[in-house]
């Protein structure tokens, strides 16, 4: 049978968001893809370099509706780096507990999309069903279930009090029973084994060479986590990288789970052990940082390691790149889907929780030649100056 | 002549398969919701959406074939229906020996006409759900075929209200028959959602889609009376009601809790294994052995 192109997207059900991926199939079994981008752009970075810094916070905020917490807390990170601010204790402690929460209800989505895309919809109903619990608990320590506007410069917007606490430890609770209920479910139910078991393989050698990052990567057996290196108050808290073996949709999905399982523990950990304190330091509204200085800052967000390069031009950045987690992970999708079938396609492109609006770069297609070209930011300038 | 009229026109036949058909949709998708946590459409909402697409447009792709995108839905939706003219509920089934084949024979045929309806879209996802759907037919049809036989066996290849329960694994057969023939997870692979859009229906839009899901409504309707009557038994319409919620929630609770098979282990799972359960009462109804 000849082989002929599958369109998979830019708009498809399996997909939540518009990407377009060119599969090259022969009957049902795939046997080259490629990845098309560009859908998406939204000129974030750009637009980093027209504002002040302390109002950078609200924008990094917005590259991702899920884990913008994350993008926030790598921004402010950053910042105080360039400032030479040292932050509370209390709101180093807050930080880890309001993102740890984040990394909850963002693996619990990605995990019921996964069920979503095998085609049991009564699994993703009844994961997001409990990832309500997880949306309460930031509502009651941020005020907003999305969107938390949680890190200001210099710390921390509000504190945590005793009744919140306590409400917290009893969500919680709640919450690890049907988290492990769900790691149960995945490792022993039959009809969701069959569908995502021995499919989208990444073994460890390849996963050296690719280098995807987060869950995708230690699902291969390499124990690759940036709270490794303690930022925040995770030295502190005795952090270890959940790892698994198989490198199959079903590990990553376990070790997805197992990773909530651990938040929860952290959660709590942190909780116990609150410092007492300030929540932030006091910061300038127009901060001024010395010409030319930069920074790289970086966190663990839950799609894996987020990269934030700033460099300073006074009162607003020169430049802010930043380094989804997503981007760094595109690479292996072709090495996961080849030799797999159809059906395999949805869940393995949901098993590495892709999220193609945070990472989306703009390429230029000359329609004349069908060149793809990146374009520099002079071109850009012209452009626009040309209207 | 009166009573095969209303027959085939008002009750089995074209209206109450309107009527019961849409509402077993809407009963199968209420209580579904529910085993989900979710609320659900409320009963009536195939119906609204069966009249909202018979006001929108027909939309005919240019590399599809328009005029068999319209023949497809009305064949495949009226040999289901014919389909009821052979079940004896109430009175004035058209009965006689071997009816059995015919009914096997119009269900077949309705499946048949929507693979083609896929291919005449000439949509590439249409394309892969048209295969697939003729990839199941050829899986389920023979513990299917086999599970009707054997019944007919002890009925003289004739549709009468009869009790299959000495042989389960006909009926299992048929259930699992009746699962693939519907769509319903863990067979709803042709049209995979996540996978291929809508298989065949997705180029479909307006009118002609609406006589689709008249026709999925239908063979909803006809299939779980087939069962009710000829594998369960019913005689009286009471019984007939009773065995068809019965039958409703069975199938309800398939769709709840599994997840989609892949089409290989579709094909592996009838024949190597509802299959041979299927020819074991076959072979018990030849020898007599029950």
């Amino acid at each position: 049978m000849h082989d002929y192109l599958f369109p998979l997207g830019p708009q498809h059900p399996a997909l939540v968001e518009p990407v377009h991926i060119k599969l090259r199939v022969e009957g049902e079994t795939i046997v080259g893809s490629e990845l098309v981008l560009g859908y998406n752009h939204k000129g974030i970075e750009k637009s980093f370099e027209s504002r002040w810094w302390a109002k950078g916070v609200f924008l990094s905020q917005r590259v991702c509706g899920i884990c913008g917490f994350y993008h926030t807390s790598c921004y402010c990170q950053g910042i105080e780096r360039l400032m030479g601010l040292e932050i509370p204790e209390r709101a180093n402690y807050i930080r880890v507990a309001v993102g740890e929460i984040e990394r909850i209800h963002s693996h619990m989505l990605a995990l019921g999309v996964v069920a979503w895309e095998m085609g049991l919809d009564t699994l993703f109903h009844y994961i997001f069903r409990d990832r309500e619990l997880a949306m309460d608990l930031q509502e009651l320590l941020t005020g907003n279930r999305v969107h938390f506007a949680m890190n200001v410069i210099g710390g921390v917007r509000r504190d945590i009090d005793l009744g919140q606490i306590r409400k917290m430890e009893e969500n919680l609770e709640k919450l690890e029973e049907r988290i492990r209920h769900y790691l149960r479910l995945f490792k022993t139910d039959t009809s969701v084994k069959n569908r995502i078991r021995h499919v989208g393989y990444l073994s460890k050698r390849k996963a050296k060479i690719l280098l995807p990052v987060g869950p995708n990567v230690r699902a291969s057996g390499i124990d690759y986590d940036v709270r490794e290196t303690g930022y925040f108050a995770y030295r502190d808290l005795k952090f270890r990288p959940v790892t698994g073996e198989g490198g199959d949709v079903l590990e990553r999905c376990v070790v997805r789970w197992k990773e909530c399982l651990q938040s929860v523990r952290l959660i709590q950990d942190s909780l116990l052990s609150l410092p007492e304190g300030g929540i932030a330091v006091k910061v300038p509204p127009v901060i001024k940082i010395k010409e030319g200085l930069e920074t790289v800052s970086r966190v663990e967000a839950p799609r894996g390691e987020l990269i934030y390069y700033m460099k300073s031009a006074g009162d607003r950045p020169y430049r802010v790149k930043i380094r989804t987690p997503t981007y760094q992970t595109f690479h292996i999708l072709d090495e996961i889907l080849r030799g797999y079938e159809i059906p395999d396609v949805p869940v393995i492109i949901a098993s590495i929780d892709p999220c193609f609006s945070c990472a989306d770069r703009m390429t230029v297609v000359d329609t004349e030649t069908g060149r793809e070209r990146i374009v520099t930011k002079e071109e850009v300038r012209r452009m626009r100056e040309e209207g | 002549m009166f009573d095969f009229a209303y027959h085939s026109l008002v009750f089995p036949g074209f209206v109450s398969a309107f009527i019961f058909g849409f509402l077993y949709l809407g009963v199968m998708r209420k209580v579904a919701a529910r085993m989900q946590h979710r609320v659900g459409p409320p009963l009536w909402q195939p119906f609204l959406d069966f009249f909202k697409l018979l006001s929108k447009e027909n939309i005919s792709p240019r590399n599809a074939t328009g005029f068999l995108m319209t023949l497809c839905p009305v064949i495949s939706f009226a040999s289901v229906l014919t389909v009821m003219v052979f079940v004896p509920v109430g009175s004035g089934a058209v009965s006689f020996e071997g009816n059995v084949f015919v009914v096997i024979y119009f269900l077949v045929m309705s499946t048949a006409f929507l693979a083609i309806a896929g291919f005449a879209t000439g949509n590439p996802f249409g394309f892969i759900g048209s295969i697939r759907e003729i990839t199941q037919m050829v899986s389920y049809e023979f513990p299917f075929i086999v599970s009707l036989v054997t019944i007919g066996f002890l009925t003289n290849f004739e549709i009468i209200p009869v009790s299959a329960f000495a042989f389960p694994f006909a009926l299992f057969a048929f259930l699992m028959g009746v699962l693939g023939k519907l769509s319903l997870p863990p067979f709803h692979v042709p049209e995979a959602e996540q996978e291929i859009v809508a298989g065949p229906y997705t180029e479909y839009s307006g009118p002609r889609l609406a006589m689709f899901e008249l026709a999925r409504a239908a063979s909803f309707w006809t299939l779980i009376s087939l069962g009710s009557v000829f594998f369960l038994g019913a005689r009286t319409l009471a019984e007939f009601g009773v065995y068809s919620i019965i039958l409703l929630f069975v199938l309800t609770i398939f769709r709840v809790v599994f997840a989609r098979l892949r089409i290989s282990n579709v094909f592996r799972l009838y024949w190597f294994v509802i299959g041979p359960l299927a020819v074991i009462d076959l072979v018990r109804v030849m020898v007599g052995f029950y």
